[in-house]
């Protein structure tokens, strides 16, 4: 019997994502299959390129010949999980793993908020070129839909920003570590 | 090619690797080898191993055997640069030990 559920996890809540997923059991686009809570262990891992291209993919059968299986995947994401009695993922605690981890997700984060950036200056932009001393209901539209995608664009950067904010302090903190630890 | 008289640090999932791969192995077998040698102590990621595999091939530590046709798994070993890398580890480890059985058992005893 499996149960579809649907919820939404912001880019930045990957850690929510993971810990949400531990404590449900079995993953497809979060259908759920009867199981036992905590037989697998998750992992959301972010890579360099997306899935498909020969880097990932020698990367994931890597994974798959360890016996770690993909159950997932959205954009440069993947869904990994495995038995957590013979689990093949690293706990996490090491600074070398944290940072590596930690700045791919910055790298990803700072490439977003560029993109961000740059459609909020465009919208900006077409404001002012649209600008016309007799409007028409379709420069009206398309003002009215550079407000909307500059308005949108910007909120959600205000929303995040405490996010970056924090993934910033933890690159800094990773790094300390790195002086003492391996 | 790295130069291996250079005075390399290793990571310790570098130089178990190196030592695993004295035999030919394939991932899931260097991280088993690992995990024996060590009597379960270190127990490498997938993801950790990865980077260790891809990084020394760049450096010509380690080298893939050539895949047999029914296997997707691909099989690594060392090469003499590899063995030189390890051997100058385990000259600094030697070192460590030395001077760190030296200071600190001394230090006990008074």
């Amino acid at each position: 019997m499996t149960k579809t559920v649907r919820k939404i996890f912001f880019l930045w809540e990957y850690e929510k994502e993971e810990a949400w997923m531990l404590v449900h059991t079995g993953f497809r686009k979060y259908e759920f299959e009867k199981g036992t809570p905590g037989a697998y262990t998750y992992r959301l891992e972010l890579l360099e390129k997306d899935t498909h291209a020969p880097e990932s993919k020698s990367y994931l059968d890597f994974l798959q010949e360890t016996g770690i299986e993909i159950v997932g995947e959205c954009l440069n994401w993947v869904y990994l999980r495995c038995k957590t009695a013979d689990c093949k993922f690293d706990p996490g605690t090491r600074p070398l793993y944290k940072l590596t981890h930690l700045l791919k997700i910055q790298d990803f984060f700072n490439t977003i908020r560029l993109i961000f950036i740059i459609a909020i200056a465009l919208c900006i932009v077409g404001i002012f070129i649209l600008e016309h001393p007799q409007p028409t209901p379709v420069i009206d539209f398309f003002k009215g839909f550079c407000v909307g995608i500059s308005l949108a664009a910007s909120v959600i950067m205000l929303l995040a920003a405490p996010y970056f904010h924090h993934i910033n302090k933890k690159v800094k903190a990773a790094i300390k570590d790195l002086y003492t630890c391996s | 090619m790295t130069n291996p008289e250079e005075n390399i640090v290793l990571t310790e999932a570098v130089f178990y690797t190196l030592l695993a791969l004295h035999k030919p192995l394939h991932g899931y077998g260097i991280m088993q080898e690992t995990k024996t040698m060590s009597n379960g102590r270190l127990i490498l990621s997938a993801g950790t191993l990865y980077g260790a595999i891809s990084s020394m091939l760049e450096k010509g530590w380690i080298k893939a055997l050539p895949e047999e046709e029914d296997s997707r798994r691909k099989e690594y070993v060392i090469t003499d640069t590899g063995k030189q890398v390890a051997r100058s580890e385990l000259n600094r480890l030697h070192e460590l030990a030395e001077n760190g059985d030296r200071i600190i058992n001394n230090s006990q005893i008074q």
